[in-house]
Formats: structure tokens, C-alpha cells, sequence
């Protein structure tokens, strides 16, 4: 009995601090609202952190899509939120080749990308 | 409930246990050790496909034929096998002793009753979450080796695994390089006289990168043979002035090298110079980039080579594959290039024989008589000037799938395309572990697919077929006259050798990227295919694309092996 207590125990523990992660990660993404949203500058930047980071090498240098999909179009992924986009960007999405970045872009840069694959997507149906 | 729970997870377990013990005995009736000389003479036997290439002169071609141009119509699936995972399916499977053993994306090999379909194992290599970011071209991994009672694969974050054949447990697992650097592996290994020999990918990202050979029973490297040579060494003047080129100057691996046991040499092609599209500050022939190595097979030592495109500003990385054939009684390899070109080149010495066209060309007119291409100027891009329309595209011609050659008729195809692009480099950052392209604006202009068949002897063109979108599958012929190819729609066609005519066709559900094979057991032949769309996709639709329809093609993941209906 001890032995298997002692099994289980780190296994709650990872399971509560798992927990804890994701309701933190959670309340940023739902209670964070884009904060660049529509802002000019904060997309331009954007663009560089996102040539920066490499993410054209698999979305192109106007994430129009490569290897990865087309970022700036009505149909990616089903027309995600702000909050899906942060997300898969920060913690990348299991089982595709789309890696996190929350290791290597803070969120606010994140943010920045964010805004200027909307802008991307403003311009691209204004068109 | 706890106890009830843990009796639970026991019960499971055991399950597990007894179904890895049944899968294990199932394999063990099949799966027999693979020997020097069943690779030596794989030519010469037809039922199975015991290497990538199929033999060591990489022909593609089965000797069998019980399926040909008569009666191929009747061709019908058998089974199929899903990989359970997405993303380019790159890979050739192998037959051996009526087992596949196969690659997948994402790290994994199978073993399949090769009858039935039935999986006898499974390894799923533990990738680091970070690993895709680190790759230029997606995820996929190009095929397994084989060679005593072991399988040998390379995995993304650039391990060589070694597994035993009948159970799939690892028996050795060593790191060439550091994934986060970019030292990254998708190539199949070849195995020649007790040696795996790998070779790395990465040259969209500032490395240095290798060819390597390790011990099959140990995992111990023999040697490791550089692609960029070390400051002082021949060809190290070859990188303008900035030394640090010599780090970082790329020229990747990754596509399975052939062997001439009589030569005892190794062909294995080098990829693009880094960065890709951006030559200044590396003017100079940037050796060994876009080379064909002749290596001594026990040391690594290079014996001569041949390069194709010296200071490479198009990332025609010369990396593909070569083709060893016996023309009017010279021997020489054959090799599609990148850069438009199919090439003849003497395979005892290295020199040049012949250069014809395979799409159009236009970033070179002509050739000295040494083979060295005449570049035109109108078609080098600088910071200030776009080059437009320059032909082929950094994909080809022909790109890394593989070609095959029929011996008997002489004959080589390739799958192919003609579609041109606009090109502006650019100053990029040299950054280790981030990707540097040098590149300001580029476009893929829109064109199409084809398949080429050549005369190898004379390399006169004899016949091309035309398609939507360009080939990216390898191909395969057949002693029933057939040539097999696969198109990025999931399509997987037959036609007939000599015509260039369709005789069958079949829809796989995915866009096919990997390559045929064919194998025999107990007198019934079967045709495999791989399917699943991915890999570097960006020609298809940057800048208006080359084949536009392909954007957010449909994924997938299976191989599809297919017999005679009555069979």
C-alpha cells in the first residue's frame, strides 16, 4: 500500500500543478483581449517577430502558407478567436508540426503576431 | 476503488503484455536476418525490396512482372494499413521474408505482415515537442534500412535508432547532432558492409553538416565525412572571405546515397550552400554544396566528386539521388538534378558525360566540356534586382523524388515539373537555431506537372506526359513494362514504359509524396503505395504558386498495397 501511495502521489501532484498551468494559461487567454487590436504599428512590428522567429519558414513571409497553412484567410483552422491564435502560437498544437513558441517570443510579441496576421486577414477581404 | 483501479491498470497491462507477446511470435515466424550478399545481388532477385533504392544501384526497377501492361487493369487494393499520424509521407517501404517494415512521419516505423496488413509492431520514437520548428520541410522521414536482424531508422531530432527486427524493441539509439541547432534527419540509411550510413538535413539554418557512418551492431561511428570542408583543407577557399561560412555554409545529406560494391565507393549527393538564396560574402564555387561525393566506403575518405551548381543563389540543392547503370559498357551514374539537368557522369572518375534538360532552363545556356554549368546573368538575383522568371524553380526540373531506370530498355523516368520563379535576395540574420534563407521577395509562378522518359545512353527525350500538378512522388518500373507514379491529388497511376500511355489509375485518399515498391509472396505479386500530403509546400501557392489547387490539400497517413483481382 505504501508503495503504490507513493506511485500515485507524484501523479496527483503533476495532475493539481497541471491543472493549476492550464486554468492559469486559461484566465490569461479568456481575460486577455487582443491587446494591439487594431493597431497599425503593433502589426508592423508583428510582421518582424514573425520573420524573426522563423514562423515563414513554414507559413511563408506573408503567411500565405507553405508547409503550414495559409494564416491570413476566412478558413484557417475554422475562423479561430484571438485566443486560439495566442494559444496555438504559445504552446503550438499537439501532433502537427506546429511547435510552441512561448519559450522564445513573450506575449506581448505574441500578441504583436497576432495583430498582424488579423491585419493580414483585414486586408487580404478588403481586397 | 483504489485496489479495483490498480487491478484495472494490471489487467491492461497484462493485455499489453500478451498482445506485444503475440505480435512478437507472429513476427519472429517471418522475419529472418538480411545479409551482405541479399543486398549485393538485390538486382537479381525479385520478391523482395530490401533497400530504399531497391539495390544498390537505387534503379527503382522490380524484376517482376506477373502484373504488366495486359493485365494491370485488373490491379485492385488488398489492404491498407493507416499510420495513425499526419503530414508527409515520404517514405519507401521495404519487404523482407514477407514482412514491411515501414516509416512514418513523426517518428514512426511499423512492422506489417506484409499478406495481410496486420501490424506485428510498432515504434514510436519520443519526439521533443519542439522538433517540428526546427525542420524547414515538415516532419517526414524518407525509410528504413536493413541489414542482419535489425531495422535502422533516423528520426527528426537527428538520432539513428537501431530496432530489433522481430519484436521492434530498441537495441541502440545514438544522437548525431543537436535538433535545436537545426541538425535534423529525415534521410533513409543505406547499409554497406556492416555500416549505417546516414546523412543530415538542415541547411535552411546555419550549420555544418555531414555524411556519417556507424557501426550496425554498436551504433559507434567509423567516420564522419564533413560536406563543407575544415579551414585549410581543399576547397576551403572556396567561401569567400568570411570564415565563419566554413561553419555554417549547410550543404545537407539527407537522401539516400548508392554503392558500387566493384569500386567499393559510395555516390551520396550534398544539398544548397546557406543561405539559401543570398551569395554574398560566399562568392566562390562553395565546395562540397551541390556535389555528388565519391566516398570510400570503409573511410569516408573523397575520392573525387562533381558538382552542379557552383555558387548556388537558387537553393537548387544538388542533393538527389543517383542512378548507377552500365551504358555501352561505361559505368556511370545518372542524376536528376534540382537545377534542370539530367546528368551522365563517369562513376570512375567523376567526369562529365552528358547535361540535358529535363524542363526548361533558363539560368544557365550551355555547359564547358567539364560539365561546369554557364550561368546566365539575367537570371542571379541580387539585393537591388528581382530576378523574374527564372526556370526551373528551386524545386525543379526534377526535385528529391526519386527517379527509376529499367535497366533492360534502358530507360530512365523522372517526375517533373516546369514551373519558373521570381527571386530577390536579401541580407538575413545569422542566427544558430533560427532559419536564414538571405532572401527579400520570392514568387512561384504558376506552371505543371510531368513525368519524362529518357533514353539514358543518349539522353534523348522520349516521351513526356503532362498533369495539373507537378509529381511528387518517387517512381518505380517493373519487368511488365510498367512505370508506376503517384500525384500530390492521391492519384496512383500506371503507364506503360515505352508510351508514356495511362493504363490505371487508383485514388489513395491522400496526396502521395513517398515511393512505390513491389514484392512477391508465394507467386502473387503486390504493389505498395504510401500516401499522406506534406512536406515544403511553399512553391504551391507563395506568391500566386505554382500549382495553387494544392493549398490546404487534404492530409493523411497509409500505405495501400494492391494485387491482381483474381489473385
Amino acid at each position: 500500500m505504501t508503495t503504490k501511495r507513493s506511485v500515485f502521489r507524484p501523479a496527483i501532484a503533476a495532475l493539481v500543478s497541471g491543472a493549476l498551468a492550464l486554468v492559469a494559461t486559461q484566465t490569461a487567454g479568456q481575460a486577455v483581449k487582443n491587446p494591439f487590436d487594431g493597431d497599425a504599428t503593433a502589426a508592423a512590428e508583428g510582421k518582424q517577430i514573425y520573420l524573426k522567429n522563423g514562423c515563414y519558414a513554414c507559413h511563408g513571409h506573408e503567411a500565405e502558407g507553405a508547409v503550414g497553412p495559409d494564416l491570413t484567410d476566412d478558413e484557417w483552422i475554422f475562423a479561430p478567436s484571438d485566443k486560439m491564435i495566442f494559444n496555438t502560437i504559445a504552446k503550438g498544437r499537439k501532433g502537427t508540426v506546429m511547435s510552441p513558441f512561448a519559450g522564445q517570443m513573450t506575449p506581448d510579441e505574441i500578441w504583436k503576431v497576432v495583430e498582424f496576421l488579423r491585419d493580414k486577414n483585414r486586408q487580404r477581404n478588403a481586397k | 476503488m483504489k485496489s479495483n483501479n490498480n487491478r484495472g491498470v494490471m489487467r491492461h497491462m497484462s493485455f499489453t503484455l500478451l498482445a506485444s507477446t503475440m505480435m512478437v511470435s507472429l513476427g519472429a515466424a517471418h522475419a529472418q536476418g538480411v545479409s551482405d550478399d541479399m543486398l549485393v545481388n538485390a538486382a537479381k532477385e525479385s520478391n523482395n525490396w530490401r533497400m530504399v533504392g531497391r539495390d544498390y544501384d537505387s534503379t527503382r526497377h522490380s524484376p517482376l512482372g506477373k502484373i504488366n501492361t495486359s493485365n494491370v487493369k485488373r490491379m485492385v487494393p488488398k489492404w491498407s494499413f493507416s499510420f495513425g499520424v499526419l503530414d508527409a509521407q515520404n517514405t519507401t517501404p521495404l519487404v523482407h521474408d514477407g514482412v514491411m517494415y515501414v516509416t512514418a512521419s513523426h517518428g514512426r516505423t511499423f512492422a506489417v505482415d506484409a499478406r495481410s496488413g496486420k501490424m506485428i509492431w510498432q515504434y514510436n520514437h519520443p519526439l521533443p515537442e519542439e522538433v517540428g520548428k526546427a525542420m524547414c520541410c515538415d516532419i517526414g522521414n524518407r525509410g528504413a534500412a536493413l541489414y542482419g536482424d535489425k531495422v535502422f531508422v533516423s528520426t527528426p531530432d537527428a538520432h539513428v535508432v537501431a530496432l530489433d527486427m522481430k519484436s521492434g524493441k530498441k537495441l541502440w539509439d545514438v544522437t548525431l547532432g543537436e535538433y535545436e541547432k537545426n541538425y535534423t534527419m529525415t534521410v533513409a540509411p543505406l547499409v554497406v558492409k556492416g555500416k549505417v550510413i546516414v546523412g543530415m538535413s538542415g541547411a535552411e539554418y546555419p550549420t555544418r553538416l555531414f555524411i556519417e557512418a556507424l557501426d550496425a551492431e554498436t551504433g559507434k561511428q567509423v567516420w564522419r565525412r564533413y560536406t563543407i570542408p575544415a579551414p585549410g583543407e581543399f576547397g576551403s577557399d572556396t567561401w569567400g572571405s568570411d570564415p565563419d561560412n566554413l561553419k555554417f555554409g549547410g550543404a545537407s545529406a539527407w537522401i539516400t546515397g548508392s554503392y558500387d560494391p566493384a569500386l567499393n565507393l559510395v555516390y551520396w549527393g550534398t544539398g544548397n550552400p546557406n543561405p539559401d538564396w543570398d551569395g554574398v560574402g560566399r562568392e566562390g564555387d562553395n565546395l562540397y554544396s551541390n556535389s555528388t561525393l565519391a566516398l570510400d566506403a570503409d573511410t569516408g575518405e573523397i575520392k573525387f566528386y562533381f558538382q552542379y551548381t557552383p555558387f548556388d543563389v537558387w537553393d537548387f540543392d544538388g542533393v538527389n539521388e543517383h542512378i548507377l547503370a552500365n551504358i555501352g559498357g561505361k559505368k556511370v551514374w545518372l542524376h536528376g538534378d534540382r537545377n534542370g539537368f539530367l546528368y551522365s557522369i563517369d562513376r570512375t572518375n567523376g567526369k562529365f558525360i552528358y547535361g540535358k534538360e529535363i524542363s526548361k532552363v533558363n539560368w544557365a545556356t550551355g555547359f564547358t566540356p567539364e560539365g561546369r554549368p554557364i550561368v546566365n546573368p539575367e537570371k542571379v538575383p541580387s539585393y537591388t534586382y528581382e530576378a523574374k522568371d527564372i526556370c526551373p524553380a528551386s524545386e525543379g526540373g526534377k526535385w528529391w523524388n526519386p527517379m527509376a531506370y529499367n535497366p533492360k530498355n534502358e530507360m530512365v523516368f523522372i517526375p517533373s515539373r516546369e514551373i519558373c520563379t521570381d527571386i530577390m535576395s536579401a541580407k538575413g540574420t545569422r542566427e544558430e537555431g533560427k532559419p536564414h534563407w538571405g532572401i527579400g521577395s520570392i514568387k512561384w509562378n504558376k506552371g505543371h506537372g510531368q513525368l519524362v522518359a529518357f533514353d539514358a545512353k543518349s539522353g534523348e527525350k522520349k516521351w513526356t506526359v503532362v498533369a495539373p500538378s507537378p509529381f511528387m512522388s518517387g517512381v518505380m518500373t517493373t519487368a511488365g513494362g510498367l512505370l508506376f507514379a503517384g500525384t500530390p491529388e492521391g492519384e496512383f497511376k500506371a503507364y506503360d514504359q515505352m508510351s508514356g500511355k495511362e493504363l490505371w489509375s487508383y485514388q489513395t485518399g491522400s496526396g502521395i509524396v513517398g515511393s512505390p515498391i513491389s514484392f512477391s509472396i508465394d507467386g502473387k505479386q503486390y504493389v505498395a503505395v504510401p500516401s499522406g500530403f506534406g512536406g515544403w509546400t511553399g512553391w504551391a501557392t507563395i506568391g500566386g504558386g505554382g500549382a495553387p489547387q494544392l493549398k490546404d490539400s487534404r492530409k493523411g497517413g497509409y500505405v495501400t498495397v494492391f494485387g491482381l483481382f483474381d489473385e
